[in-house]
This record gives C-alpha cells, structure tokens and sequence, in this order.
C-alpha cells in the first residue's frame, strides 16, 4: 500500500465520476429534489386541537369551556362521533354516556370514552384526559368521580409533534446516502467489465490500493454529500457529532453494498436492475419515521433502520451517546459485515 | 546479472481439465524480441497472463530478469510494459491524463506525457477523450501506456491486430525502438509477416505447447521448401503452372528442360512463409 498510489486511484475515480454525465446529473437533480421537498414541508406542527362531542345530556360545564375558548364542534352520534374521528375531523372525540348525571349524584362513577385520531401524540392523549378531569371536578367538585376510556380508532401510532419537514430529515439522509450506491457501483462495475482495473494491476498498484481507493472514494463522496444537505436541513444542530458517526457508517454501508452490486453488474442497466431494489429495501425503515406505527418489528433486520432511527433520534429529539449505543453498534456490525462481503465479492472478480 | 531477460522453466497452467500451458521451457535474451505465435486458445495470452504476474502457474516458473514473477511480482512491475490484447483505457479521460495517470503510479516525477503521444503519432490530440479516437489511435495511445515507464521488458498483446497499415506501421517502428533502447519485446501476433519482419526469434505455440523456437530464417530453411514457380502457355492456348522444388538433386536439369521445351510466360522464385512452416509443423491454420 502507497499513499501515492491510492491517492492517485482516488483522483482518478473523482475525475472519471464527474465526467459520467447521467450519475451527476442523477446525484444533482437527487439533491436539489431532496432539499425542495424539505423545504415544501410544513415547518410546524398544527397544535390546535379539534375536539368533538357527543353528549346526550346538557352539562352546565360544557358551556363553560367553550367561554374558555376551547373548540368543541357536537356530534349527533357516538357512531358519528367515531365517524369524524376517523376522517380526521376531529383529534379527540369524548363521549359523554347518558346516565351521567344519576351516577354521579348516586356517587357511582360512570365511564367517559374517548376516542383519538391514530396519529395523536401521547402528549395530547394525556391532556385530554386532564382535561376532561378537570371538567368534572368542576361539575362536580369531586376528583376521580369517574373512570376514562381510552380508545384508538384505526391503528396505533407513536410519534411526537415533530413538524413533517423535521420527520423527513433521517429519510433524505438515506436517500442521498443510498443514491450513491448507484453511481459507485457503475464506476466500479465498468472498471471490471473494461479491464481497465488489468492495466493497474500490472503496474505497482496492487488489488489491496485499489480496494483501499475505492473504499475512500465510495465513502467520502456518499458522506460528504449527506453531511452537506444535513447542514442545509438544520440535521446538524443537534448532537452533530452522532449524526456525523451516523452518516458514516451509512455511508460505508451504501460503498459495501456497491462493492456487491458492482461484483454481479455488467453494465449501467445491470446497475441500475440490482441498485433499484437494494434502494427500495434501504429505503423502507424511513417510513417508520415519517409515518410512525406503520411498520412492525421486522423492519429491524434491515440494516439501514438504525441509521435512520439514530439520525431520528438524535436530530429531532437531542437523544445522547447513551440512547443510541446500541444502535450504531448494530448499524457498525452490519456495516461491517456488508463491508468484508462485498469486498470479498468483488475481489474474485479482480483476479 | 542473468543474461535473460525471461525464462519459462516448465511452465503449466490448466482451467478445470483444459491445458491451457503444457509444461512450456523457453529464454529470451535481453534485447531481444520473440515472436510469440499461435491461433487463438493456443495458449499465448495465458503465457503473458502468468509471466506479467497477472496469473499464478500451477506447475513451473516464470522468471523475469532474475526474479520469481510468483513470488515477487512486486519487483518485477516497475521494470514490465504490457500493452493488452483489448483496449483498456479511461475512456472518459484524454490521452494525456490517461498517460500522466499511469506515470504516476509507476512513481514517474518528470514525465512527458506529449512527447510520448508524438512518438505515437497522437501529437495534437492529446487533450482529447480516448472515448473521441478510432480504433487505431486507441491501440497507439496502448502503446504508448505500455512504455511509459521505459520497460526493460515490453509485452504486447496482438498489438496491430485489425489495425489500418498506419497504426501498424507506427507500432511497428516504437517496438524496433524499444528494442534498440535494450528492452526486450515479447511480441505475440496472428500476423506472419509482422513475426518475420520485427521478431530476432519466433516461438510456435499450438495447444500450449512450443512446438518450435528458432530465427524465422532457421525455421524456413528447416521446415520450409524453396520452389521456383512458372507460368507456361501450352499448345492449345491455355496457362498452366509449373513447380520446380530447388533443394532437389534435380534441380538444375529440371529448370534447363523447363526453359528449353515450354514457353515460359512468367517465373519467380518462392520461400516458405512461417504460416506455411507452422501448418506443416502443427497441422493447422493461425486463424481458425
């Protein structure tokens, strides 16, 4: 190994890559793509709660929150109710059961159901139910003089009020992490099918400098472009040393992935038929992030989860070293094992 | 110092059952150029594939200037040239960054990359993409890659192969520079005339064996059959052939008789090529 040699393997591979018109084209249209997506999103969350109402009884109270100032539209139904809750009408849907006053005046507690919209962030399902205590303390001047169901129409959901340009942040660091896979594999797929990679090998550079390049190359150009659009997306701001580790790790993962890809292409279109898929399944855990609760537990064996669950967390929530551990040594191990597999790969096809 | 620049001690290399190297001894002198022919899959591109340490032998050794290419190869690479069968350049480069590329990994300080391209004929197109040149520039610029770093050992592939009268011709001027500059030229071609008129020495490579190696000169007046050949009109009007073999005892009276009792139209004399010594010798053709 000479660090002339790699650094002139590195040259020529920065050359050869600028000058492959569609990748740059692909990576620059990809960027510009990404941060108008970002920055189309909305930049915070709608905190205005809709709350809907079913009350079969008049309760003095209820006239008194909308003095409040608090929004409530009525429901004819529970089952309307419901209905409008689903549709997104409404966040929270309380229903109040008919028997409510005789229960309370026998000193029984009666069962005020509420229902939440998927999506409600466990904040909003703990105030409302605050809320609605506090409502009939005031009707009643008595606390835990009733019983609360809860009830999530639709799927269950987690997440935070995080605003959805926010959420998209891990999912844009993927895509660009990811996109490179494309441009590598072709670079390297061709320096196989063209032989050039012979004529190198008969010069002092040997098979090991030329991994070596590849592997600097591949990483460094997949990382800087993520560390650049997570500078221009604010993913920088918080905890930018984890986000940085993060990225890469990815960034190695995307250059092992390319290693295979290149090992089994022959030309751009065979790149392009085996980088789709491997993008597709990359891809797939950021949904996780954006559409919270949508996906199961399954999505963990992919190893670009805990690249996306890591940025997620430490962009949007500020979590530390000792939140995420785990996580980059999990994305570390696949990396590492994706790394040396597709080294090994591509190192049969170098001799 | 050895006095050869490459030797082949029992060299052997086999794909799953196939021979594709059968147990080849051969030298080649420094300064020397070898001629190395065969059809295709005799074996040639495997013989400068192991020799170039590009593949290791199963069975044998294959030394270049003093060194065990397989158990140095390191040593031996910045002393080689391999100029391949295929093109292989960066296409997208031009033809200078593809030679100052090269001389930089050769650890080359003071290259001129334009000096080279002129010896090539590629003056003035330097600064082009290779993916803008013809075949025959293409296989130049080859070439020129393969001496950039002044090789004691040049090796080339089928250099002129498909190649226009020029490039050939400009390529067969560099290799007899190359060797006038002391490098040794393992040289292997399909092209007869090229091997008589470049090689000091021609080695005949059929299933991967050398089923001969000697100077062209030796090789025809061994194997080769020198004739005089006429045309003659005869009675009725008609051309017919006439061969009379010179090497025969006979030879004088039968050139007499032919010149006193036929009308000789035309007549000249005929050397076996190293294409007709290598079918007699192997049974078969260069090109299949």
């Amino acid at each position: 190994m000479k660090i002339r040699i790699i650094s002139n393997l590195i040259s020529k591979d920065l050359t050869l890559f600028f000058r492959k018109k569609a990748i740059v084209v692909l990576t620059l249209i990809g960027f510009i793509f990404y941060l108008v997506i970002y920055f189309v999103m909305p930049a915070s969350v709608d905190e205005n709660l809709k709350i809907g109402l079913y009350s079969p009884v008049s309760l003095p109270v209820l006239n008194q929150i909308e003095e409040e100032g608090l929004e409530i539209s009525s429901a004819a139904s529970e089952e309307l109710l419901k209905e409008e809750v689903l549709a997104g009408s409404y966040t929270v849907g309380i229903s109040i059961p008919a028997d409510i006053l005789e229960k309370l005046e026998s000193k029984q507690k009666p069962v005020i159901s509420l229902y939440f919209t998927p999506d409600t962030p466990q904040e909003v399902k703990d105030s409302m139910e605050i809320v609605v205590r506090e409502l009939v303390f005031m009707q009643t001047g008595q606390p835990l003089a009733f019983d609360i169901s809860e009830e999530i129409l639709g799927q269950d959901l987690t997440g935070t009020p995080i605003p959805p340009r926010d959420r998209l942040r891990p999912l844009l660091a993927i895509f660009i992490l990811m996109m490179e896979i494309l441009g590598l594999s072709n670079l390297i797929s061709e320096e196989i099918e063209r032989r050039t990679a012979r004529a190198l090998l008969v010069t002092p550079a040997t098979v090991t400098d030329i991994f070596i390049a590849k592997s600097i190359f591949g990483v460094g150009l997949a990382f800087i472009q993520a560390v650049i659009l997570m500078i221009i997306i604010g993913g920088m701001k918080t905890q930018p040393l984890i986000v940085l580790v993060s990225l890469l790790l990815g960034a190695a993962l995307a250059t092992g992935i390319s290693f295979f890809i290149s090992a089994r292409a022959r030309d751009f279109m065979s790149v392009l038929s085996w980088s789709f898929p491997a993008l597709i399944i990359l891809i797939i855990p950021s949904f996780t992030i954006m559409f919270p609760g949508a996906v199961t537990a399954w999505i963990k064996i992919i190893p670009s989860y805990y690249l996306v669950d890591t940025v997620h967390r430490a962009v949007n929530f500020g979590s530390g070293w000792g939140d995420v551990w785990i996580n980059l040594l999990i994305l570390f191990s696949f990396t590492l094992i994706i790394f040396c597999a597709g080294i090994y790969m591509l190192r049969r096809k170098f001799r | 110092m050895s006095e050869y620049a490459i030797i082949a001690e029992d060299l052997t290399y086999y794909y799953g059952d196939l021979i594709a190297v059968n147990h080849i001894d051969f030298k080649v002198a420094r300064g020397e150029i070898l001629g190395f022919l065969g059809p295709n899959g005799a074996g040639k591109t495997t013989t400068i594939n192991i020799l170039t340490g590009q593949m290791k032998p199963k069975g044998g050794r294959a030394i270049l200037l003093g060194t065990d290419v397989a158990e140095d190869v390191k040593k031996v690479k910045g002393d080689i040239g391999v100029c391949f069968e295929t093109t292989n350049l960066y296409e997208q480069m031009s033809a200078i960054e593809n030679l100052n590329l090269f001389a930089r990994l050769f650890g080359i300080k003071s290259f001129d990359a334009g000096k080279l391209l002129s010896r090539v004929g590629l003056e003035g197109r330097g600064k082009d993409r290779v993916e803008t040149y013809s075949k025959g520039m293409k296989q130049r610029l080859m070439v020129a890659r393969s001496i950039v770093n002044q090789p004691q050992i040049l090796f080339l592939d089928e250099p002129t192969a498909g190649l226009d009268p020029t490039s050939s011709l400009a390529i067969h001027n560099i290799i007899i520079q190359e060797r006038d500059r002391g490098a040794t030229v393992f040289l292997t071609t399909h092209d007869m005339v090229e091997a008589d008129k470049l090689s000091d020495r021609v080695a005949f490579m059929n299933k991967g064996k050398i089923v001969a190696l000697d100077t062209p000169l030796n090789l025809k007046q061994q194997y080769g059959k020198r004739a005089l050949n006429a045309k003659v009109l005869t009675p009725g009007g008609k051309l017919e052939d006439r061969e009379i073999a010179l090497d025969a005892a006979d030879t004088p009276g039968s050139v007499k008789e032919l010149f006193s009792n036929e009308k000789v139209v035309t007549v000249h004399s005929r050397e076996a090529t190293l294409e007709d010594i290598f079918i007699k010798i192997t049974g078969r053709g260069l090109v299949e």
